[in-house]
């Protein structure tokens, strides 16, 4: 049940970088499939590294859940066979865990450059029409509860989360108004982000005017709804010297999966972030006090307070303390979804997150939008029927 | 369960999901359906668990059967629908949808019938009843306990 016995590869260490970053279009942007998207996010990863698609003999994508062996598709249309090619199931942890297992097809010798992605149109899709955008379901109805669930008018995984806020809450009094300083402080880095989804200023007063959906969220602790896409190149640190972009290296990563399930145990307010982060930490060499910036899974607000706790950034049950502190603003103890995360720039599912750790790591933004000095990111990813769980630790070369 | 139950909205009727049980819980629909609640038991380990499978997973014997519990429970946690994902509950948002952890251990999702947000906390002492539906389906929810 816990990972003490786990000993994750120093050895792994530094071993591979992230040689390219690229986003596709972001928000709505219909007309265009989810294939389209990501392998326009690829074609911006491989500009950025200075590489062609030919240069890549690894794919490890991900996109709508529905889809049959997705990678092939894309390594289709990037006019590539591939070494290594495979996608992932784990959710919103499959994008780390992407990059992790190219870390590790290199390193045994199955690959050497690989792209890690992921590509939606879901802004599209639950808008096509009134009924799509009231019933905001992304799973294909196969793969839907039929039981246990429905019968109680219980849809979707708001509420889900909404059932770990509650019960946070009253273990330690936590409050919406911390949880409205998370979608205030993320907007307005959104707000510096020109390629953001959301443009206007969120203020406090602004979040509890909000709807409520499935209380204790409302409107502004719930993520976005995005066509959008994202990718990254990854391949040995010895390699990327030749290329264009001063290489980010991957100092850690770790995962791990409260299978047992979301309603089992404690899990809900203990997430799986815990020991997650304590693989890539040990990883690393690292620990909470050398992160520099983290980029939070932020499908609802609670969610990055449940696991800022998770990580160490503070203590079980003081997130909503350190939140209120200011400490994920920019200029802030720990600048925290510095382009605007799930919640405003857009929902990728913890792709644009790992670009995010990239770009900060380069400190190539204007002064208004970079950490200063940051040399170590922490970046995390969660779904997976909420209890799947990945981190990453990327340091500046 | 082969008759879903209604609910007017404006001029059309709309159906309310009814329980599509997966061939493990057809045991545990018709227990409900007599107004029992009845989750599967370990012959092995004597272990409950919930929602319904073909073998222990506390100790992966295949050997269970289904028996009655004791219906009391607390809420472990709970929310509150606003928005209206389907149709059919158009006419009782805000409902209360709470994960009750029963004595016996398992956790099950569930309404708390006859109350607002407001009037239930975590760790509220609840108990079962049953919401016929049908001629052929009772959905089990949960009141407070003595209310």
């Amino acid at each position: 049940m816990n990972i003490s016995s786990i000993e994750p590869s120093r050895e792994l260490s530094d071993y591979c970088a992230i040689v390219g970053a690229g986003t596709s279009r972001l928000g709505k942007v219909p007309g265009v499939s989810s294939l389209d998207l990501l392998i326009e996010a690829i074609r911006n990863a491989l500009g950025d590294a200075g590489l062609s698609a030919s240069d890549v003999d690894g794919v490890i994508v991900r996109g709508p859940d529905e889809s049959y062996s997705h990678h092939q598709m894309v390594a289709e249309r990037l006019g590539i066979n591939a070494s290594f090619s495979t996608t992932l199931t784990n959710g919103g942890a499959s994008q780390i865990l992407s990059v992790a297992l190219a870390i590790m097809a290199i390193r045994f010798g199955l690959a050497k450059t690989i792209v890690c992605g992921f590509g939606r149109d879901t802004w599209s899709r639950t808008h096509v029409n009134e009924a799509a955008r009231v019933r905001n379901e992304t799973r294909p109805a196969s793969s839907r509860p039929r039981e246990f669930g429905p019968e109680y008018g219980y849809f979707g995984a708001t509420a889900a989360h909404a059932l770990g806020a509650t019960r946070h809450m009253h273990l330690y009094g936590t409050t919406r108004d911390d949880f409205a300083e998370i979608a205030v402080a993320f907007r307005e880095h959104a707000l510096r982000n020109p390629d953001a989804q959301m443009k206007k200023p969120l203020s406090r007063e602004d979040y509890h005017a909000g709807r409520l959906i499935v209380s204790p969220f409302g409107m502004f602790d719930c993520s976005l709804r995005s066509d959008a896409a994202g990718a990254v190149i990854v391949t040995r640190t010895d390699r990327a010297k030749d290329l264009r972009q001063p290489p980010v290296l991957i100092k850690g990563f770790g995962t791990h999966n409260n299978t047992r399930g979301w309603f089992a145990d404690d899990n809900m307010v203990n997430t799986a972030a815990r020991q997650s982060g304590e693989a890539a930490y040990r990883m690393a060499g690292l620990g909470p006090r050398d992160v520099d910036t983290a980029q939070i899974y932020d499908c609802f607000t609670y969610m990055v307070l449940a696991q800022l706790e998770d990580y160490g950034f503070c203590k079980k049950g003081e997130g909503g303390a350190f939140v209120r502190s200011g400490a994920l603003r920019l200029g802030g103890a720990l600048p925290c979804n510095t382009s605007g995360g799930q919640l405003s720039e857009s929902h990728a599912e913890g792709m644009l997150q790992i670009v995010e750790g990239v770009r900060q790591m380069r400190h190539t933004y204007p002064v208004e939008r970079q950490v200063k000095d940051a040399s170590i990111a922490l970046i995390s990813g969660h779904g997976g029927n909420q209890v799947c769980h990945s981190t990453l630790i990327l340091g500046r070369a | 369960m082969m008759s879903d139950a209604t609910n007017k909205t404006s001029d059309k009727i709309v159906e309310k999901p009814v329980p599509r049980p997966a061939p493990e819980s057809v045991p545990y629909w018709q227990a409900a359906r007599e107004h029992r609640l009845a989750l599967p038991r370990c012959e092995a380990c004597e272990a409950f668990w919930f929602p319904p499978s073909a073998s222990c997973p506390h100790c992966l014997s295949p050997n269970f059967k289904f028996e009655n519990v004791s219906g009391r429970g607390k809420i472990y946690s709970f929310v509150t629908f606003h928005r209206v994902y389907h149709p059919a509950f158009e006419a009782e948002v805000p409902y209360v949808v709470a994960l009750v952890e029963l004595e016996e251990g398992p956790r099950l999702l569930t309404n708390i019938l006859g109350v607002t947000a407001d009037q239930v906390a975590c760790d509220t002492a609840v108990e079962v009843v049953f919401d016929d539906v049908s001629d052929e389906c009772a959905v089990p929810k949960f009141k407070v306990a003595g209310a």
